[in-house]
């Protein structure tokens, strides 16, 4: 797969305090790609330099073959969502979107085919005339999601575009972006919330504090920098029993939980654990595993949760 | 791309009620409260002169006889000595003049002129002056032969004549227009500091159009706005106020580009310059309130202290009242008269732009 937006070397600073540094990212033609971090990661530095809004202190990146800065072209075939509701508030939603297609030298039938299937990506014909400041969080999400698809571009950046929206409202943006995703669009998306990357994208790159600490699929970020899943075990007994069986279960690795809770990560075979608490005369009542997930991994990469909110 | 700018900040002004009101209503009532205090109006008009003689004295009843026929005043008869000074006592009259039986200056035996002395001197000596020259020539005819004017008024040769009949509203009109028009200053800065709040900002930059015609698709639709509110009230200055152009329209319109221009360059700087919507609402209103005043928007220049009136020279709002005035006032000024005026304008304007466009940051 060839990559629709290339990165190299890519680096800001805001006032000597490095926001992003020397960023390398590849993001395959016709993916979703999920740019995962907390709060002050680098992520909005890094697509607004990818945008051509921020200009990079070093580095450059290319957008479908076009160097990003040189000329217009990588901004003719990008589209991007910010991560606030960059609507007029005051204008309709038709208003608001004729401005931005016309942004893009949309005009006549063209610009009336452009505002109407936008309106429909986001589920908003019949509201189209109405002042966008009536409007729910949700649909602005979306109205902010249609302005940056007028011109169909081959990129789209979306920067946190579910902040705010109640569940309906996101299981709309997502059927929408893997619908735009079906069309051919690349899809860069940002985002902290974890399970939204790993539910929607195809590839990850984890960052923080301005580097990519990893990237790859959801799948092989697990399987790379996962920890075994966890086991949690319910034991009965008295506590004399009980005290005797976590002795023993603790030659089968790392122990956590207290009294009748048993947690250790997964050892590679149950027989020898569960034999072993039996034999210290305590019954396993309930056995559960909590599989690893992408937090695990980022917990692992950065030493810190994604949410420290 | 800049004509979809335009409409789009056209369609939100339109929404922006708290704008409109400033720009269209606001200085309307300034003009009118102002205007009426001021009044003027009434300062063309003849001066009421109560007149009563002794019918006893035939030098009494001719003297009146050349009040009236002089027709400097408008000549209120009294019944009586004591109604003559009631009249000017209850401000029916300006002045009053009463002429006893004995009236006879040769012998020392004066008129009285009823007149209140602490009165305005406007009013006070002129009517003094000439109620004394009617009556002297009345009482002491010339020779015949020697009848002739002692003298012809008469403007001299560089001096353009002045309209007749000016009221307040000659000054009020073009004082709050500029006042109000450079606020369009403040309504630029907001809507930059409003795009940039929004994120719109981001998303314009995100699209495939120069920074330039950025720029200009932002000051263009209010550069239009404020041409429109000059219009407006310079309309309403002459429909509803009778304010009256003495000067060339046309120079009056260039005057006004000028004006307009730079209070939109003015808002670009102040973009630049960035801060916060609540501290330029603040700080940007009082700076174009003391730039006002310094200027003559509030009160005349020309009757401030020499220092004041050269310190006003420092913003543009004196340039372009200097202008208006000119325009306004002065019969057949023309685009010659105001060039001094425009050209300070332009450069001003030239300033704050390149001010604006060094200074502008394009990343928040
Ligand atoms: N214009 C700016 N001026 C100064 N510092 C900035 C500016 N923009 C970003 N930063 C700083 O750069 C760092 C990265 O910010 P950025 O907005 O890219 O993070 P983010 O990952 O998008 O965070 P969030 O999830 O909160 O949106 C932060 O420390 C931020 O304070
Ligand atoms: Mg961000």
């Amino acid at each position: 797969m060839s990559a629709c937006v290339e990165v190299r070397g890519l680096g800001k600073a805001y006032g000597g305090r490095t926001a992003v540094a020397a960023l390398d990212l590849d993001v395959p033609a016709g993916s979703i790609f999920g740019l995962l971090g907390p709060n002050g990661a680098g992520k909005t530095t890094t697509i607004s330099m990818i945008a051509g809004v921020v200009t990079p202190d070093r580095g450059h990146a290319t957008v479908a073959g076009h160097r990003v800065g040189a000329d217009r072209g990588a901004q003719r075939v990008l589209g991007l969502c910010p991560q606030e509701l960059a609507l007029y508030d005051e204008l309709s939603p038709r208003q608001n979107l004729t401005f931005f297609a016309r942004l893009y030298g949309l005009r006549g039938q063209a610009l009336a085919d452009a505002i109407a299937w936008a309106l429909d990506v986001a589920g908003l014909r019949d509201r189209a005339d109405d002042p966008v400041r009536t409007f729910s969080g949700g649909m602005k999400r979306r109205l902010n999601l249609a302005a940056a698809i007028l011109h169909k571009p081959t990129l789209v950046i979306l920067d946190e575009p579910t902040v705010g929206v109640d569940p309906q409202s996101r299981r709309h943006l997502f059927d929408a972006i893997r619908a735009l995703a079906a069309a051919g669009m690349t899809v860069l998306y940002t985002s902290h919330y974890l399970e939204e990357v790993a539910e929607l994208c195809d590839r990850v790159a984890i960052m923080d504090h301005g580097a990519i600490v990893a990237s790859g699929t959801v799948a092989e970020l697990i399987a790379r920098h996962g920890k075994p899943p966890l086991l949690e075990l319910e034991l009965a007994g008295d506590e004399a029993t009980l005290l005797a069986a976590r002795a023993l279960a603790a030659r089968h690795g790392p122990l956590d939980g207290a009294g009748a809770v048993v947690r250790l990560p997964q050892p590679p075979s149950l027989g020898p654990l569960i034999a072993d608490l039996e034999s210290a005369g305590a019954r396993v009542v309930r056995i559960t595993a909590q599989p690893t997930t992408l937090e695990s991994v980022f917990l692992a990469l950065t030493g810190h949760a994604l949410r420290d909110e | 791309m800049i004509a979809a700018a335009i409409k789009k900040d056209l369609q939100l002004l339109a929404r922006d009620r708290g704008a409109l009101v400033t720009m269209f209503l606001l200085p309307i009532v300034f003009i009118a409260v102002f205007g009426s205090i001021f009044g003027g109006g009434d300062d063309d008009a003849r001066r009421r002169l109560a007149v009563w003689s002794d019918p006893a004295s035939p030098r009494a009843a001719a003297v009146v006889a050349v009040v009236k026929a002089s027709g400097v005043f408008e000549v209120i008869e009294a019944r009586d000595p004591d109604a003559a000074r009631r009249a000017v006592a209850d401000e029916r009259a300006d002045a009053a003049l009463i002429l006893p039986a004995d009236f006879d200056p040769a012998a020392g035996h004066p008129a009285e002129l009823a007149i209140d002395q602490a009165g305005p001197a406007q009013v006070r000596l002129p009517t003094i002056g000439a109620v004394t020259a009617i009556v002297t020539r009345a009482v002491f005819p010339p020779a015949a032969g020697a009848d002739q004017p002692v003298l012809v008024a008469a403007t001299p040769p560089g001096i353009r004549r002045e309209l007749a009949g000016i009221t307040g509203f000659q000054v009020t009109v073009p004082g709050n227009a500029v006042l109000f028009g450079f606020f369009l200053a403040l309504t630029v800065g907001l809507a930059f500091l409003e795009e940039r709040r929004a994120g719109t900002w981001r998303r314009i930059l995100a699209a495939p159009v120069s920074r330039a015609s950025i720029l200009i698709g932002k000051l263009v639709p209010y550069f239009l706005i404020g041409l429109a509110q000059f219009a407006f009230l310079f309309t309403i200055g002459v429909v509803v106020f009778g304010m009256r152009i003495g000067g060339s329209v046309l120079a009056l319109v260039a005057l006004t580009v000028a004006v307009v221009a730079c209070a939109t360059s003015l808002g670009l700087a102040i973009a630049a310059l960035g801060g916060t919507e609540k501290r330029l609402g603040s700080i940007g209103s009082v700076c174009l309130l003391v730039m006002g005043l310094l200027g003559g928007a509030m009160v005349p220049r020309v009757v401030m202290p020499p220092l004041l009136r050269a310190i006003g020279l420092a913003v543009p709002h004196s340039w372009a009242l200097d202008g208006y005035t000119t325009l306004l006032v002065r019969d057949g000024a023309g685009l010659a008269d105001v060039a001094p005026q425009i050209g300070a304008l332009l450069a001003f304007a030239t300033v704050f732009a390149a001010f604006g466009v060094w200074r502008f940051r394009w990343e928040r």
